[in-house]
């Protein structure tokens, strides 16, 4: 293990915050806490650091907490979904090394070994890691060392974001409490505060043979591990290896032939990764890193799964021109971010009993479109109710059949986007006989209605008030579709 | 560029060379697919039909007329749809309702563009993609579409022998490069819409029209009403 560098991250308010960036209505400047529920009792899970400053802690009653800070805003702890927002980070942690781990529940690990020269050293890479990371709203504590329990160790405990030289572990984790710096039992930390003993250097004083009869293994491993002298292997967060090509350039490049040149090698490269695997790409993401330290992406979607490097090349053509190299990239990944399963001769792998696609070229010009434009495939959907007889569908889902009976109904056939008021200023036999609508008096020649229409209450929630249709003519021969509801007559779409 | 007109033998024989290209320019390969698309019965259609792989105008007096009369042809063509819009259009192409014009929300696909250029560039692609059987574009009354722009759009159609159809409102259409402009009022009617219809102009042939038509929907045909014209 001689010569690995590791970077520890420790994120003391991680749930709270992870749930703050997912919540951004939740205001910012007041403290926040989470419960869970401990059999009959709600107990804080975790706290923001406005409530930490306000001296609460976590295991504390919920009830008890609320007393102490009438204006804490509790929500329960979401255990789940902080633990898969620390994979996500992990993943994320992987522009600074390829190997990254999550150490749930709050913390990062990376091997940093042969990566630090990129940013600049071991301290400017620890530092632009945790500028990072506080620019998404998250706290964190760093710490650089040549074992992974010690940088953790004191990640957890330090907030000087230490650079340990290798060999000198043990001598900068002896003052660390044991307590926090490592997640010992409540129980073991009760009785080795009895025998005094309160730091890790007051532990590493002791006689090993004593205190691992009275103590067991776990408390020598975890001191060995912080200290270094025994190191257990991290299991490192890695996309899958066959998803990414990276290219690294020994000149930066910055015209738009050189970048396109190298993304139909990246290209290429990838899409012989997919065919062997049976896969097509759904989404990919190219990562261009520029030489001042900072990195612009480009997405593409498309509709099926595609490895065609020509056509993901077409994809990429628009994007590629909103790249700016200022003094050229160094370095380019080409990330598959999702793949669908693809037969050898270019057919999307269909689940029993679906629709065909649309076929290659039809494929092919949608994704081109949908890069630009909003593509829909209207879905038709069994309701009476205008605003909700169909859906807009991915362009790519095959076609939905029609429910028999759809659009039979006297529709409009151009709808407006937001109702248009209209004044009705004569009613002949109930019907509306002249309107007043764009400044203009029109008399109506012909009034078909009313057709009145119920909400559909089994949607529940507060229903919209019934409306009446009338199919009215002006003496122009145009026909509108006017909506009569809660009192207000209005223009909502253009019959044939 | 038909400022003489030819004498008849002359005129016999680029009768034949015309066939001869447009057989050779025709990209689909079915006979039905490459067939013109009718319109009803008496038109004065030069070639019995709309042809694909060509641009066509319709410009309407009211916008409702407009859209059926575009959901008809469209639905005749076979094929998928590209529905082209704006977002600054202040309608919404409204399927259930294209639906008894015989043009069935599974052959429709919309589009909507942030800005007109966009919905220019989506237009002349789809026009270049045979996958596709039409494409129809709606351009509001303040969108720029000159000649130059509609020579584009014609070639593109020729070059993917799609259906295109440009969807204008009534008195904003200018030069345009389009083989057919037709143009579409609302009449009275009581239950079936019944419409004016009038072909404003027609690439090498006289305008013709009007007519008053309606539409059945049981038959799916347009049909022209005694005493019209």
């Amino acid at each position: 293990m001689k010569g690995r560098r590791y970077l520890a991250v420790h994120l003391p308010f991680w749930a709270a915050e992870h749930l703050r960036q997912a919540r951004p209505d939740l205001p910012a400047d007041q403290p926040l806490a989470l419960w869970a529920r401990q059999g009959a009792r709600r107990l804080l899970a975790a706290l923001d650091h406005h409530a930490a400053a306000a001296g609460l802690e976590p295991g504390q009653a919920l009830a008890d907490a609320e007393a102490l800070l009438p204006e804490l805003q509790v929500l329960p702890a979401q255990p789940e979904a902080s633990a898969a927002g620390l994979r996500d980070l992990a993943l994320w942690a992987q522009r600074f090394t390829p190997i990254s781990a999550a150490l749930p529940p709050d913390g990062l690990l990376l091997d940093i070994t042969g990566c630090d020269h990129l940013f600049g050293g071991e301290a400017p890479l620890l530092a632009s890691l945790i500028s990072a990371l506080a620019k998404t709203g998250l706290s964190a504590q760093g710490a650089i060392a040549s074992a992974a329990a010690s940088a953790m160790a004191l990640a957890r405990v330090r907030r000087d974001a230490p650079i340990i030289q290798p060999g000198a572990e043990e001598k900068a984790v002896a003052p660390l409490p044991l307590g926090p710096a490592l997640r010992l039992p409540g129980a073991m930390l009760e009785d080795l505060a009895r025998l005094g003993l309160r730091v890790i250097g007051d532990v590493l004083r002791q006689p090993r043979a004593p205190l691992a009869r009275r103590f067991g293994a776990p408390l020598l491993d975890a001191l060995d591990a912080a200290t270094g002298r025994r190191a257990p292997p991290i299991t490192p967060i890695a996309a899958p290896p066959d998803l990414a090509v990276t290219r690294a350039l020994p000149e930066p490049i910055l015209t738009a032939e050189a970048i396109a040149a190298l993304l139909d090698r990246l290209l290429a490269a990838l899409c012989a990764r997919l065919s062997r695997a049976g896969l097509g790409a759904r989404r990919l993401c190219l990562t261009a890193w520029r030489v001042d330290g900072t990195e612009q992406r480009l997405m593409i979607g498309t509709g099926a799964p595609n490895r065609d490097p020509a056509h993901l090349a077409r994809l990429f053509a628009e994007p590629l021109t909103s790249l700016a190299p200022e003094l050229g990239f160094e370095r380019f990944t080409l990330h598959a971010l999702a793949t669908d399963p693809m037969g050898a001769e270019g057919q999307g792998a269909l689940p029993m009993g679906a629709a065909p696609r649309p076929d290659g070229v039809l494929a092919q010009l949608l994704d081109r479109l949908g890069q630009r434009l909003r593509l829909a495939r209207p879905a038709p959907l069994p309701s009476h109710w205008p605003e909700r007889q169909w859906r807009a569908a991915a362009p790519h889902e095959a076609p939905s059949p029609t429910p028999p009976g759809w659009g039979a109904r006297a529709a409009p056939v151009l709808l407006r986007r937001r109702p248009e008021a209209v004044q009705v200023t004569a009613f002949a036999e109930g019907a509306p006989a002249a309107l007043r609508w764009r400044g203009r008096h029109y008399a109506l020649t012909r009034a078909e209605g009313p057709l009145r229409l119920e909400a559909e209450w089994w949607h529940g929630g507060a229903l919209p008030p019934a409306r009446d249709y009338h199919r009215v003519q002006l003496a122009s021969g145009e026909r509108l579709w006017l909506c009569h509801a809660d009192g207000r007559w209005v223009v909502q779409g253009d019959l044939p | 560029m038909t400022a003489d007109t030819p004498s008849p033998p002359r005129s016999a024989a680029l009768a034949r060379l015309r066939d001869t290209l447009a057989g050779l320019t025709t990209r689909a390969p079915g006979g039905a697919a490459s067939a013109p698309i009718p319109v009803f019965a008496d038109t004065s259609l030069i070639g019995a039909g709309l042809a694909r792989g060509a641009l066509h105008e319709v410009c309407a007096a009211s916008p409702g007329s407009g859209v059926a009369f575009a959901a008809i042809l469209l639905a005749r063509c076979g094929g998928q749809v590209l529905w082209i819009a704006t977002e600054q259009e202040s309608n919404l192409v409204w399927p259930p309702g294209l639906l008894p014009f015989g043009l069935a929300p599974d052959k429709l696909i919309l589009a909507r563009a942030a800005r007109w250029p966009e919905a220019l560039w989506a237009m002349e692609e789809a026009l270049r993609c045979p996958a596709l059987g039409a494409a129809v574009l709606m351009a509001g009354s303040g969108q720029g579409l000159d000649l130059t722009a509609t020579r584009r759009l014609h070639l593109a159609a020729e070059a993917g022998g799609v259906f295109g159809l440009l969807l204008r409102p009534e008195g904003a259409a200018g030069a345009s490069a389009a083989r057919t402009r037709w143009h579409i009022a609302p009449l009275a009617s009581a239950d079936a819409p019944r419409w004016r219809l009038s072909l404003l102009r027609q690439r090498g042939g006289a305008p013709a029209g009007p007519w008053q038509v309606a539409f059945n929907a049981a038959t799916n045909t347009l049909h022209l009403e005694a005493g019209g014209g």
